[in-house]
Order: C-alpha cells, then sequence, then structure tokens
C-alpha cells in the first residue's frame, strides 16, 4: 500500500493505481474527459490536472501513479484557471455550440466540465473550421464537429470489442476519428456493437434511435438481461413513456462489463415485425380475431381430450429465448400433467444434448466466461465467434494485442480466421478425426500435461490428415501451440454440438485435459450454447429432436423468438396448431390458433447463462392492451384444462446434472 | 436615490430571450418597482436615454452593420452591459452560417433553396446593412455580464436583473448556469 495526502486528507491506496483513481477512492471529484473506468489512461484531455508537491508544473492525474508521501491538490486557483483555459481551448477548436446537440442538458461530459468550471462564456471563439460528418452507418453518426479527440472511442473499439476500426487520422487541429483507411463507417470493418457511441463524452457520435428522445435525467435507467443469446451480457435499458429509448451495456455487469454487440443494442431497436394484438382462430379456412375467452376455451378443450396419450395426443415446443418460469411451466404443462411424449424446444438439443450427455456421466466440466480474460491461448472450434455470441469473441480478439494465441477452427471458415494465429478449415465432418489428431500429435510428441496413452498415434495422425484435408504441419502447428500454452482455454459451439455426437465433446474434455486448460484449478473448457436460455432448456431436457408421428394437436410456444423455415415446414403438418406469439410469421400462417403474447421487454424472468449464472430480466414495459404475458396464459390454459401448474424453476434447474455449475 | 435604468434591445437573435423574459410573470412588476424600464423592443421607446442607462441588455449576436452600431451605441450608453442568451454570448445558431461564409449562406437562402422562386435574387439595395461574420458580443465590445442560455431561464433574467437592480453582482453558477 501507499500513503500519499490528497487535498490535506491522508489516504492510502494499493500500489500503482493512479492519482485520479486514488483521489476518487477518496471520494475527490476531479474532472477528466478522456478517462474512462473501463479504457486505458490516455492523458489526452489534460483536464484532470492537480498540483503535487515538487513537482515543476501542473500534471495529468489519470497517467500518474502514486508514490509514497505524495502531496497533491486538487483544486487550487491556479489549477481553476488552468482548467478554465484547457476548456476554452477544447471549445475554440471545433462546433461546440449547444443549443442543437442532442447531448446538451445533462448528458454532455464537455458542458457539464464547462458548468463545473463557472464558464459563462468562451474567452476564445471558435475558429470556424467544418470537419467532415459520416452519416453511412445505420445505427449512428459521427460529427467530428463535435469531437473533442478524447479516443475514447478508438480505445473502446480496440480494447473493448477487439475490433481495431476506429483511428485517428491527420495531425494536431486537422485530427479526425475514421473508420479503417478513411472510408465511410458504414462501408468499413465496424461490427455494429456501439460501444464507441456508449462512451462518447460528447454529442460526436449521435445514437441515430435515441437522439432528441430525451435526457438521460428524463429516461427511467432500468437493469436488465439481454436476451440476444447465452452469453448473459447484462444490460441498461433507458425507458420513457412506455418504451425503450435506448439500450446500454451495463458497466456493473458481472459479464460484459458495459460492451454489448449488435444483437444486444440495435436488433431489439430496430424490430419490424408486424406485432399480432388480438387472439386470432381459424373459421372457415381463415383467421379471425377472437375474445381470448373463446381461443382458451378451444384450445383447453382441443388439448384435455388429449391427455394421457403420449405418443399419439399432443406434441409441444418452446422457444429457447423465453424466461425459464415459462420453460417450466411449460414442460409441467404438457410433459408431466398431460403426458406427452414430444415436448422440446426450438433448439432441439442442438447446442446442449451432446454437451449434457457427458454431463450425465462427468458433471460440471465447464468453466464460466472469464476464462477467456486469463488465457494465453484459446481454441476456438465450431463457436463462429464473429456472428453469434459476438461478446464472448470480443473477449478473445481484444486480448491478441496483448499476445494471447488463437486457433481457430471452422469448417466454413469465419472472420476470426484473419486474426488467429493458426486457422484451420478442416473438411466438413471431420471434427473429431482432427481432435483425436491434435490429441496424437501432442502425446506422440510427448507434451501433455497428464499422462495419456493413444495406441496408435500416427495411424490416427494420419487419418486426421486425410479426413481433415489439412496438412501435417499446420496440424501439428496448432497441437504444439495448444500444449505449448500456460493458461489453455477450448471453446466450442454449435459445429461441434449440432451434431448430438457425444465423442466430440469427450474428445473435446480429454484434449482439454490433456493440455492442462482442465485441471484441479481450472476449467478452461467452454462452450457458446445457443439462445438466452439454451442452458436452461437442457436441465428441464427440452432438448430433444422435433418430429410429428401422428400427434393430433401442436402447441408452439414461439414468445418473440424467429421460427426457422424447417420448423415451420414440420409444424404445419400438424393436424391442429397453437401458436403462441408476439409476432406475425409464416407459422401464424398455418395456425389454428394464434394467442398474441408479451416480448421480452414486457415480461420478467430468469435465464441461465451459457456458463451457468442466473440472471433476471426485468419488465420494463406495458404490454399492448388485449396482449397477455407468456407465463399467464400458459397458467391461464393449464387452469381451463383443469390441471394447473405450480412452478419451482430453481428446483427443476437442478434435477439433471449440468456441464456447468448453476447458480 | 433615484431607481437605476434598464434598456434592452435585440441584434441578431430570435426574440427568444424577450420572450422568455416576459415569461417571468407577474415578477416583471417586481422589476418594474426596482428599476426604471427605458427602451426595449417590445415598448415604445427604442433607444436608450442619451444620458445613459445603468442596465443594457443585448439579445443576439452582430451579423452586420446595423447590429454592429446597436453594441456600440448600448456599450456607450450603458454602465453594465449584459449579453443575453447563446446567440449575445457565443453568436448562437446564427453563427453557424460562419462556417461556410456569408456568400454561399446567401446563395443557399435566397437562390439555392428548393423553396425559392425561379430566377430569385439576392436583396441588394443599397439601404440594407452589409452582412458581416456573425459574432459574439464581447467579440465586438466589451460585455460585464454573459448570461448564457438558449433562451435563459426566467428564473435566470430574474435574477440577473434584480441583482444588478438593487447594485449587486449576479454570479451564475449550479442551478443558474446552463448553455441550453
Amino acid at each position: 500500500m501507499v500513503q500519499l495526502t490528497i487535498n490535506g486528507k491522508q489516504i492510502e491506496v494499493p500500489e500503482g493505481t493512479t492519482v485520479l483513481r486514488a483521489a476518487e477512492m477518496a471520494g475527490i471529484q476531479i474532472p477528466t474527459l478522456c478517462d474512462h473506468k473501463e479504457l486505458t489512461p490516455y492523458g489526452g484531455c489534460r483536464l484532470c490536472i492537480v498540483e503535487v508537491q515538487g513537482f515543476r508544473v501542473p500534471i495529468a492525474s489519470c497517467t500518474l501513479p502514486v508514490s509514497n508521501g505524495m502531496v497533491v491538490n486538487t483544486e487550487t486557483p491556479a489549477l481553476k484557471k488552468s482548467r478554465k483555459f484547457i476548456l476554452s481551448m477544447l471549445f475554440s477548436e471545433r462546433n461546440h455550440f449547444c443549443p442543437f446537440c442532442q447531448v446538451s442538458g445533462g448528458d454532455c461530459e464537455l458542458q457539464n466540465a464547462a458548468y463545473r468550471e463557472e464558464m459563462t462564456h468562451w474567452p476564445m471563439q471558435p475558429g470556424w473550421n467544418g470537419y467532415p460528418v459520416d452519416s453511412s452507418h445505420p445505427y449512428f453518426v459521427l460529427d467530428n464537429n463535435r469531437c473533442i479527440l478524447c479516443r475514447r472511442c478508438v480505445r473502446a473499439c480496440a480494447e473493448l470489442a477487439g475490433n481495431f476500426t476506429l483511428s485517428v487520422a491527420e495531425r494536431g487541429a486537422a485530427s479526425i476519428i475514421v473508420a479503417d483507411t478513411n472510408v465511410p463507417l458504414g462501408e468499413s470493418t465496424c461490427i455494429k456493437c456501439g460501444s464507441c457511441v456508449q462512451v462518447c463524452p460528447t454529442g460526436a457520435l449521435i445514437d441515430r434511435t435515441s437522439a432528441y428522445q430525451g435526457r438521460e435525467t428524463e429516461i427511467t435507467p432500468v437493469k436488465s438481461v439481454c436476451v440476444g443469446c447465452s452469453v448473459g451480457c447484462t444490460v441498461t435499458l433507458r425507458v420513457r413513456d412506455n418504451r425503450i429509448v435506448r439500450i446500454e451495456g451495463d458497466w456493473e455487469g458481472a459479464v460484459n462489463r458495459g460492451v454489448l454487440c449488435e444483437h444486444g443494442r440495435y436488433h431489439p431497436m430496430t424490430e419490424s415485425r408486424q406485432r399480432i394484438t388480438t387472439p386470432l382462430m381459424k373459421k372457415n379456412g381463415k383467421l379471425e380475431p377472437v375474445s381470448w375467452d373463446e381461443a382458451l376455451g378451444a384450445i383447453a378443450e382441443k388439448f384435455k381430450a388429449l391427455a394421457g396419450d403420449a405418443h399419439n395426443g399432443a406434441a409441444a415446443i418452446a422457444s429457447t429465448r423465453l424466461p425459464v418460469e415459462v420453460l417450466t411451466a411449460f414442460r409441467q404443462l404438457f410433459a408431466e400433467k398431460l403426458g406427452a411424449e414430444m415436448v422440446t424446444s426450438t433448439e432441439e438439443g442442438m447446442t446442449t444434448a451432446a454437451v449434457a450427455a457427458l454431463a450425465e456421466k462427468q458433471g460440471p466440466f465447464e468453466g464460466r466466461l472469464e476464462m477467456l480474460k486469463t488465457a494465453d491461448t484459446v481454441l476456438c472450434i465450431g463457436a463462429n465467434l464473429a456472428r453469434s455470441h459476438m461478446v464472448a469473441g470480443f473477449f478473445i480478439k481484444r486480448a491478441l494485442p496483448k499476445g494471447m494465441k488463437l486457433i481457430n477452427i471452422d469448417p466454413e471458415g469465419d472472420e476470426l480466421d484473419d486474426l488467429a494465429d493458426v486457422a484451420l478449415k478442416n473438411k466438413p465432418g471431420s471434427d473429431l478425426a482432427l481432435i483425436e489428431g491434435l490429441k496424437a500429435i501432442i502425446i506422440k510428441e510427448n507434451l501433455g500435461r497428464v499422462p495419456m496413452a493413444v495406441p496408435n498415434a500416427e495411424q490416427v495422425i494420419a487419418e486426421a490428415v486425410q479426413a481433415t484435408g489439412l496438412s501435417l504441419e499446420s496440424i501439428s502447428l496448432a497441437a504444439r501451440m495448444l500444449a505449448h500454452a500456460i493458461s489453455p482455454v477450448i471453446l466450442y459451439g454449435k459445429g461441434i454440438t449440432a451434431k448430438r455426437d457425444e465423442r466430440l465433446v469427450e474428445s473435446l474434455y480429454s484434449l482439454a485435459t490433456l493440455v492442462g486448460a482442465i485441471d484441479k484449478e481450472r476449467m478452461g473448457l467452454l462452450s457458446v450454447k445457443g439462445e438466452a436460455n439454451s442452458q436452461a432448456a437442457a436441465q428441464l431436457g427440452l432438448d430433444k429432436p422435433f418430429s410429428l408421428n401422428g400427434q393430433k394437436a401442436v402447441y408452439a410456444l414461439i414468445g418473440d423468438d424467429y421460427v426457422s423455415k424447417y420448423l415451420v415446414e414440420r409444424l404445419s403438418k400438424a393436424p391442429y396448431l397453437v401458436v403462441q406469439t408476439a409476432y406475425e410469421s409464416k407459422l401464424t400462417e398455418v395456425a389454428d390458433v394464434v394467442l398474441p403474447v408479451t416480448i421480452w421487454s414486457e415480461q420478467e424472468g430468469h435465464y441461465v447463462s451459457m456458463d451457468g449464472r442466473v440472471q433476471k430480466a426485468e419488465k420494463v414495459i406495458q404490454a399492448p392492451e388485449d396482449v397477455r404475458d407468456n407465463l399467464a396464459v400458459l397458467t391461464e390454459v393449464a387452469m381451463r384444462m383443469n390441471m394447473p401448474v405450480k412452478i419451482d424453476w430453481q428446483k427443476s434447474l437442478h434435477e439433471r446434472k449440468a456441464s456447468v455449475v448453476i447458480n | 436615490m433615484a431607481k437605476p435604468k434598464i434598456a434592452s434591445d435585440w441584434m441578431c437573435g430570435c426574440a427568444g430571450c424577450h420572450m422568455s423574459l416576459l415569461d417571468m410573470d407577474e415578477r416583471i412588476l417586481k422589476i418594474a418597482e426596482m428599476a426604471d424600464l427605458r427602451s426595449t423592443p417590445i415598448t415604445d421607446l427604442k433607444h436608450p436615454d442619451e444620458s445613459g442607462v445603468d442596465v443594457g441588455v443585448l439579445e443576439g449576436g452582430i451579423n452586420n452593420t446595423a447590429s454592429e452600431e446597436v453594441a456600440k451605441m448600448f456599450r456607450k450608453r450603458s454602465k453594465i452591459l449584459v449579453a443575453l442568451g447563446d446567440c449575445a454570448v457565443f453568436g448562437g445558431v446564427p453563427a453557424m452560417r460562419n462556417f461556410c461564409g456569408v456568400e454561399a449562406a446567401l446563395q443557399q437562402a435566397y437562390v439555392d433553396a428548393p423553396s425559392n422562386e425561379p430566377g430569385s435574387q439576392i436583396p441588394n439595395d443599397p439601404e440594407l446593412a452589409t452582412m458581416t461574420k456573425t459574432r459574439a458580443i464581447h467579440e465586438v465590445v466589451q460585455v460585464d455580464y454573459n448570461v448564457p442560455g438558449c433562451p435563459p431561464d426566467p428564473d435566470v433574467i430574474f435574477y440577473v436583473l434584480s441583482e444588478l437592480a438593487q447594485g449587486r453582482k449576479p454570479e451564475l453558477k449550479d442551478e443558474l448556469l446552463h448553455w441550453h
């Protein structure tokens, strides 16, 4: 610990702390613009200058580490004068006229800094130079005229998203923020995560959907969970007048620490599907609006008659985007009370069944996403993190410049291939041979951490080369890289699990053990699963492949999820189809009854992330008038069939052994 | 002691700051009790007394030779000169034309804009004042108090005027300091 004095206050902070953070710990606020707690200190704006006894001139506190006996002052008259001067220079540089800026009036850190210094005007007027405005991006506008060159956006792009799209072009007063080699943002390598917009201290990055929709003081922040995928990012939903104005990453979020991806931040804001707002029933071959009473009555009558007929009675399928409360009630009603055999989820176990099979024998063997933060080598196989579960991809991409090694394996190849140290595009269907080959090479070259034997190593290796279509050199390179790692992590996805082949997961597990990704202390094997509640659906056993063999009625609980063409194809063969959904789709067209229900933001409930975190999503907006809550509808259907459901979802989650520790 | 005299005028602004002044409702009577309201754009008397006033209040920036004259006259005739609102303090919205220049702004407004009749011209009557770069008042004459805001809140205007009328120095900070 280091002892120092700030504004006469004696404080003790850990070594390596900056003066700025030390002051914060002591409750002393030093104004700053370029600093951000999730980004590395930059020392660009100079607003955080302090006086340190013995130093000739004021110094930026954000980049100054504390030392023993340091005496710091943060609010002397000379400092206040300097800060005013620094702000004057910033204001004189570009167009910082407040009246028509969307962040003016509380949301602008530059304006707030000026208020703090009690500035009533600019001693120096602007130079009237225009700077480029880039409005080519679908979600935000970059106005360089509002930019103070703090480079928070550049750092967020690099350090949080690991994408390195934004940078600074030109020098001095001519500096501008550009994408790639100064191409329009909309045509750049931007992955649309919006982290840059979230950190911008001024109005230079303008969010298209929320600009001028209310300042932070006028909109209510609600912390919730993103249901875009199974990563389990926490979000801050900014709500006004029963409307979500903006979605932000929660800086306190255990998983994501403020970061979101396009799926979490922007997709829910650009929802374009047609909402269903009243129950519909097929009459004379046409769907017609009916009352809830009529619709529910018809459903109850139909399904009740099928009770007890496991094979030819009812079938039911539910989306893995629904809260675990809904999934639990769903299983209880259809599998337990009605006794139907075909009760599953829309993912049909594609991302979990093979994992669960090993978990049955093994107990938990998968770790948490945090493992990626300390990994020195990552083997990523069949996960396509550039398209889905993107935030997990950010954790890898942001660590690559710090020296993390990446082995990316995907038969189709993905964007991560360009960044990978070794990218293996094996022939489809050769994953098992490849993993076994990697193991055999490590064993043969005696690089394993634990004793493991392989009969006919040469033959296994030859088979791997043969099956994958890859060279021995490239497979060996990957094997050695993984084996030499000190803290390796293996991350796999749908490419591995979709085949429902337990041997693939077992093979990966044994590879992880061999290279020390899994040992007594570490659980460096993870799978990304699928949608927000894949893991919960797996725990409830809703993971079998869906098929219809003579069932007389099907209940499809879709919620606000999308429906695949393949599922519509199979469901349209049902003699009687109930669709509980929020949006019109190809599926509702073939339904006999459609029940309009809540979407993610209109209902509360719990979600189990890919790594077993149980988190609660909040209800933040009131659903349209005739739309009902997903759980309430299920409960009502059950009541009408005289089969009331009583759920204990926490208990249900632990009925079956999980691959992850659920808590 | 005679009541302090207050005069006001507007230049390159939108009159919004004077509307905000009127928006202080019945408190304007208190100002009238404390001070002698002389010339304003919304009363009969149009120019401040030649013998001078205690407080001159100017809304709007300076964008042509006419407003330059107004500013200079107010400076000459006022003991204390107040710049009222963002245009007076910073240049405000009209200053945006400085980014493209007077010529281009006039061309766009009178000729190129789709709402103009074909063949429209930039007005060139010699009686018209000559357009200049839009400036904050403090760029042309010395200002004693800058009161930002677009417009400044009626509470802020009341505070500033009542303090000045009572011979005190208004201090704009915290809740009273707004640029928007």
